[in-house]
């Protein structure tokens, strides 16, 4: 992590009183273990040249982060590129000319613009070259990036994610000084501590004069703010997209509760089973079903279940509302606890599952577990068509979506001893052609006795 | 008169004060016939409670005696309740307690009843029976008298309870006038046998007469001229019951044994049919099915052939040996238990113990109700066995024997067409005789059965709460509920299918101790002494690969796979976490051409087996870890190499040449070379993948066959079996490895590891020169990596050689990485023993599991 900065031109030399570093000697601190490092390449008349760089303690820096538990916290890019870290560590060398409080005599050049070429680096960010540009040319300086080597035996990746960026204009030192400090934390991926009121004081302060009118402003601010989360313009734009899909998904989402709500209410059950029941949604809908006297939520994520159980605990109040039992469960192993059970769902469940592991799963359910009722709903890939997908799966984890009839011939398939009456239905807006974007199959239990 | 005391248990002394209770015993103790401490006498507890030996109240007023006998009466019942606390416990230990006090009233006399009942040991009575006279002749010439008139009361209380007393549900009652001629004989615990040259153990016959003689004659057992069969060793052979029913020759069978145990030559203990076949012998009102109307059909044939009175003679001559027979046995070696035999299962507490609670549950195990189809249902009775002693079983057909929690399940099911097993101890080790057909014919062949259910999911309820594992290496293993949960989350989501789960290998130690030498982290010299130091002196040192590990489960075909796992496929490949390695398109091809290479080469018929079972190290390790690669240690040294040949090219000129300066740079130049050697190191394990046949395989341990494992196996023969395989197919490669017996064999590893590290290759693994190698009695780590020097910049940056760096690297410790690495080591081993032995895919998948679990615990340094 180093910052270069030239400047030439008359009275160069005065960089020296504005960063108030003796161009006779170097300059070393300790900074948590972690030496930051400042000397003079040129200094000539009219050109000076100053590197400050941070040479970081590599465990020290691994030590300070969580996460040791995974191997990548010992192998990462913290120690070289330039974020706000390296920003934090080199304030105090750089703090005169940042504040532009150099000895009164020369306070006049605070504001003098030199010729200034800045160079740091290494760069991590997400960013495209053409975002940087964006971020530097209405601020009157032009970029230069530099990638780094990938000349790799094996084809590992096409272009380097370590850049170099090299800007120049005519600035003062202190509010280029200023504007890298907000701008490489910016464009860093990463942000090594929490936001608080101060960043946004420091944003206030060291933004002054530009950053109010920057086109870029709005995204400055977000990004510097961040809490953890990562935002890119690129995911932002992708966000708009998704926002529509996402609409289309809860009301088709609303419409299949709906739908299992009916199919369920018909058979008047008292023991219903929600399998990979996820955050509970449809459990606490079949809560208010009345006279349904034992829901059992049955998910093997414990981040979801979590979820689940908060749903359920806010509306337990509520007259009428029987709350579902979150339990421990997954298809791939007996659990005498669903036995005998009224009702058992698999809403939206199959398709995340390997499809060679599925009929052993659903096997246990007809034959041991022996509802009478079984209700199973996946995507009709046929649909798809609507939503103009092509190839594509509805949920990067879907391992299949299935047309009508591979999803007809495959509930047959689990009923060869011909134990259960299957009925097909759907949910959803149903299209002329592509029958309803979810389908269902409702197993009836021969003699269960409705 | 004699008296014969059981080895454990109660003995009662019942009679009025005075009537010679404590001088029999006294005169029994100084002549050595019982101990001291077995003689649990009231009055020595009034004495302990409270200090006074006896109480007097003939010379106090009225309104005192009153207050004596209410304190008198308090403290008999402190002292009572100590007394009998004292007696229980001796009770759970297996001792005898002969009680020393009056005993007149009922009540007393039935808590002792109960307690012996409640710890299943018998309760004897002996009445001293002595006249009021003398009673009251001796009472005068104590030194606390108790009075006339208390001893004429007692005395008449005994006369009117002595009546009663046969009654009460005594092992045995005795009556005494005398003391003088009373000869006291202790027995031994009539369950326990010593093992003496040995004994073999056999499983359910059920009439099964003619393998049972070919399965005597193949342990050995030869017959003599009075027809008897012997071992030449002093062997004797011991029934788990159920001799007879379902089968052709019952009858035969219980003669046979009859006979043999009558004279001391074998043991046959009850069990559920003997039981029904003694209580019909003794006439008592039973129904004869499951095969026991066989037994009816042979004797009635016999009367046929031989008349009346010679059936009789035998039937009465069966009925008194299966009515005998004991619950269970314990065989002792010098006097302590070893094993113990019975027939359906046994609590711990039962042990060594006869009741007819105990016999029961010898006879049933643990059952639960009828099922569906009318049939008990099975508690597993052995999840409850804690002790440390092995129990042997049968009652329960399965294929094969099962060993769980400490116990052997020896009854293969030879009337069902199975195996008749014989368990031979102290040997450990089983002899079977395959069935000449099933006879018993029945449509819900619990073999057949068995072998279905084999395949069903496991029960979650057996994993949820946190379990335990019982290894055979390293005892039991826990699993924590908090990391089981994410465990099952895996298998439920990303992992191959449970069945194909077989095996998850285990973690591997590096040096348990960084190196002495300057500028290494680890060297082969703490490897060799780590081992040396566990006294192993013959060891192997392998060329580690770099790649990714991988299992591979590989069958000769889909049928096979279908038989072993219920899965038609060839097989499976997948990663440490339980992921399939390939993609299903990628798999598919790669298991096809492994399977004809494999065919073609002879493997599968060579060595009879329908599967062999894997660990091995995909290459190259960009195939699995490419997106790591790239975006973790590619990224990092582009970063590096930019950063850093910037600094080098800045730090080049400086404003005046200070010193300082050039100090830095020299101190940049040596940090982009480290940067440049980083790169180097990680792209020594990439190449190009274009198609399967770029990929090698090194495999290093065969694991398993058909129904066996190879944990018994020199490493040596592992890479011999690797270098066959190499041979077989291009897919495979070979392993380069040293044996090292000497300190000139270390020097030359040392040599031959420093060699092949210079240029980046990862390092080597040394092994003990078995699979399984103990030291001090203790399972010792079955490998250890030693990682080169260029290497570790890809585990501990590439700075890590800087000196202030090393210096604080060198302080790890590796002790929790150690007692992981032995635990899934343990767990590996004991899933695939499981594996082989066809055990069910529960009982596989808690193994597998176990690891995933202990894997999900975020608690080792990673760079380890």
């Amino acid at each position: 992590m180093q910052l270069t900065i030239r400047a030439v031109g008359e009275k160069a030399q005065v960089l020296s009183h504005l960063l108030a570093k003796n161009p006779n000697n170097v300059y070393e601190r300790k900074q948590k273990g972690h030496l930051v490092r400042f000397f003079y390449r040129l200094f000539k008349e009219k050109e000076v040249e100053a590197t400050i760089f941070v040479t970081p303690d590599p465990i020290e820096l691994s030590n300070s982060r969580s996460n040791p538990y995974d191997i990548t916290h010992y192998i990462n890019d913290r120690e070289f590129a330039v974020s706000s870290i390296f920003c934090s560590f080199i304030r105090n060398a750089l703090g005169t000319a940042l504040n532009g409080q150099p000895k009164e005599e020369y306070a006049e050049w605070v504001h003098h613009p030199f010729d200034l070429h800045v160079e740091f680096g290494p760069i991590v960010s997400s960013l495209s070259d053409k975002q940087m540009h964006e971020l530097f040319d209405p601020l009157g300086f032009s970029v230069d990036i530099t990638y780094g080597e990938t000349d790799y035996k094996a084809k590992l990746k096409d272009r380097s994610t370590a850049r170099f960026l090299s800007i120049r204009g005519i600035k003062t030192l202190r509010d280029t000084l200023r504007q890298l400090f907000i701008l490489i934390p910016v464009m860093d991926n990463y942000k090594h501590y929490y936001i608080d009121e101060k960043e946004i004081e420091k944003l206030e302060r060291y933004g002054k004069g530009w950053l109010e009118d920057h086109p870029m402003r709005e995204y400055i601010y977000r990004q510097s703010l961040r809490f953890k989360d990562l935002y890119s313009m690129i995911e932002n734009k992708e966000a708009v997209k998704e926002a529509v899909k996402q609409e289309k998904k809860v009301r088709l989402n609303d419409l299949r509760y709906e739908k299992i709500i009916n199919l369920v209410k018909q058979v008047k059950p008292k023991t219903v089973v929600d399998f990979g029941s996820g955050e509970g949604k449809l459990a606490v809908r079949l809560g208010f079903l009345p006279g349904v006297e034992e829901i059992l939520a049955v998910e093997p994520s414990e981040s979801a279940s979590l979820q689940a159980i908060r749903r359920f605990e806010k509306v337990q109040e509520k007259i009428g509302f029987v709350q579902p039992t979150s339990m421990w469960g997954s298809l791939f192993y007996y659990d005498e606890r669903l036995k005998g059970k009224d009702v058992i769902i698999l809403c939206e469940v199959i398709e995340h599952i390997d499809e060679h592991r599925l009929p052993k799963a659903v096997e246990m359910i007809l034959h041991e577990y022996r509802p009478n009722t079984f209700i199973v709903t996946t995507p009709n890939r046929e649909y798809n068509e609507v939503y103009d997908m092509n190839e594509a799966l509805r949920h990067t984890d879907h391992r299949f979506e299935w047309t009508r009839p591979e999803f007809e011939y495959w509930c047959k398939e689990r009923n060869k001893d011909q134990a259960y009456e299957l009925r097909f239905d759907g949910a959803g807006e149903e299209h002329e052609q592509h029958g309803f974007p979810t389908q269902i199959c409702v197993f009836t239990r021969k003699g269960a006795g409705i | 008169m004699n008296i014969s005391l059981p080895h454990a248990g109660i003995v009662l002394l019942i009679g009025p004060s005075n009537s010679g209770k404590s001088t029999l015993l006294q005169t029994k103790i100084d002549q050595g016939e019982i101990k001291q401490s077995e003689v649990i006498s009231s009055d020595a507890f009034r004495l302990l409670v409270n200090d006074e030996e006896f109480m007097e109240w003939r010379d106090l007023s009225k309104g005192e005696v009153l207050y004596a006998k209410e304190l008198y009466q308090r403290v008999s019942q402190e002292a009572f309740a100590m007394m009998d606390a004292l007696i229980e416990t001796r009770c759970r230990l297996n001792k005898l307690s002969i009680i020393d006090a009056t005993n007149l009233h009922p009540d007393d006399r039935k808590r002792y009843v109960d307690i012996a009942r409640k710890h299943h040991l018998p309760i004897t009575a002996i009445l001293l029976d002595t006249e009021e006279s003398v009673l009251l002749n001796r009472d005068e010439a104590r030194k606390h008298p108790r009075g006339k008139r208390r001893v004429r009361q007692q005395y008449q209380t005994f006369k009117r309870e002595k009546h009663f007393v046969k009654k009460e549900g005594y092992k045995a009652v005795y009556t005494i006038n005398t003391t003088k001629e009373i000869h006291v004989h202790r027995h031994s615990n009539p369950l326990e046998i010593d093992i003496g040259q040995g004994i073999d153990v056999i499983g359910d016959i059920h009439g099964c007469f003619e393998e049972m003689i070919a399965l005597l004659e193949k342990l050995g057992y030869v017959k003599n001229e009075q027809h008897f069969y012997v071992h030449p060793e002093g062997r004797r052979f011991l029934s788990l019951g159920d001799i007879m029913s379902r089968g052709p020759m019952s009858l035969e069978t219980m003669l046979f044994f009859c006979r043999h145990v009558k004279e001391g030559l074998a043991y046959m203990i009850d069990s559920n049919h003997g039981w029904k076949i003694a209580r019909w012998l003794d006439k008592r009102k039973v129904t004869l099915s499951h095969g026991d109307e066989r037994v009816k059909e042979e004797l009635d044939l016999f009367e046929v052939q031989n008349g009346k009175e010679q059936t009789e003679e035998i039937k009465n001559d069966l009925k008194e040996f299966l009515l005998k027979a004991p619950s269970h046995y314990v065989l002792t070696r010098n006097g302590s238990p070893v094993l113990v035999c019975t027939h359906a299962g046994i609590k711990d507490e039962f042990i060594g113990r006869q009741s007819p609670a105990v016999q029961d549950f010898c006879r049933y195990g643990d059952t639960d109700g009828l099922d569906e189809k009318g049939k008990p249902v099975r508690k597993d009775w052995f999840t409850g066995h804690k002790q440390q002693t092995l129990i042997v079983w049968g009652h329960d057909p399965k294929p094969r024997p099962l060993v769980i929690n400490n116990t052997i399940n020896i009854d293969q099911g030879v009337v069902f067409g199975g195996k008749l097993t014989a368990f031979r101890y102290p040997e450990k080790e089983y002899v079977s005789v395959q069935a000449k057909k099933d006879y018993a014919g029945v449509l819900d062949n619990p073999l057949t059965e068995w072998e279905k259910a084999r395949l069903n999911p496991p029960n979650i309820g057996a994993f949820l709460n946190g379990y335990s594992v019982l290894t055979k290496e390293l005892g039991e293993v826990q699993v924590a509920e908090s990391i089981v949960k994410p465990a099952i989350d895996a298998v439920s989501h990303v992992t191959v299918p449970i069945e194909q789960l077989v095996y998850i290998p285990p973690t591997m130690s590096p040096t348990p101790d960084t190196s002495a030498e300057a500028g290494f982290l680890e060297h082969p010299a703490e490897a060799f002494r780590y081992y040396r130091d566990h006294g192993i002196t013959k060891m192997i040192a392998e060329k580690k690969h770099m790649g990714s590990r991988a299992v591979l489960l590989l069958f000769k075909d889909c049928e096979s796979s279908k038989k072993h796992i219920g899965i038609n496929s060839l097989g499976v490949i997948y990663t440490r976490s339980g992921r399939r390695f390939f993609s299903r398109e990628q798999e598919t091809e790669l298991l096809a051409k492994l399977c004809a290479d494999l065919t073609k080469g002879g493997y599968f018929n060579n060595y009879e087996t329908d599967f062999v079972l894997m660990d091995a190290e995909i290459m190259p390790w960009n195939l699995k870890a490419k997106e790591l690669i790239s975006s973790q240690y590619a990224h990092v040294a582009e970063n590096a190499v930019l950063d850093r040949t910037a600094l080098v090219e800045k730090l080049g000129i400086s404003h005046g040449n200070q010193g300082q300066v050039q100090d830095w740079l020299r101190e940049y130049e040596q940090k982009l070379e480290n940067a440049h050697t980083f790169k180097q190191v990680f792209q020594k394990y990439c190449w190009d993948v274009q198609t399967m046949d770029d990929i090698q395989i090194a495999p290093f341990h065969i694991l398993a066959h058909s129904g066996k494992t190879f944990f018994d196996q020199p490493h040596i023969w592992h890479m011999e079996m690797n270098r066959l395989l190499a041979g077989m197919s291009d897919y495979f490669i070979e392993t380069d490895y040293k044996v090292i017996t000497s300190e000139d064999d270390e020097k030359e590893v040392i040599k031959w590891w420093e060699e092949m590290t210079k240029d980046g290759h990862e390092g080597i693994v040394i092994k003990p020169e078995f699979f399984v190698a103990h030291g001090k009695g203790k399972l010792i780590q079955p490998a250890i990596k030693v990682r080169g020097q260029k290497y570790l910049h890809i585990i501990y940056g590439m700075d890590y050689l800087e000196p202030q760096n090393l210096e604080r690297l060198k302080k790890r410790n590796t002790g929790k990485k150690q007692k992981m690495a032995l635990k899934e080591f343990a767990l590996g081993i004991e899933g695939i023993e499981r594996f082989v032995n066809k055990e069910s895919i529960e009982r596989i998948h808690g193994c597998t599991l176990a690891v995933l679990a202990l894997e999900s615990d975020p608690v080792i340094d990673p760079r380890l």
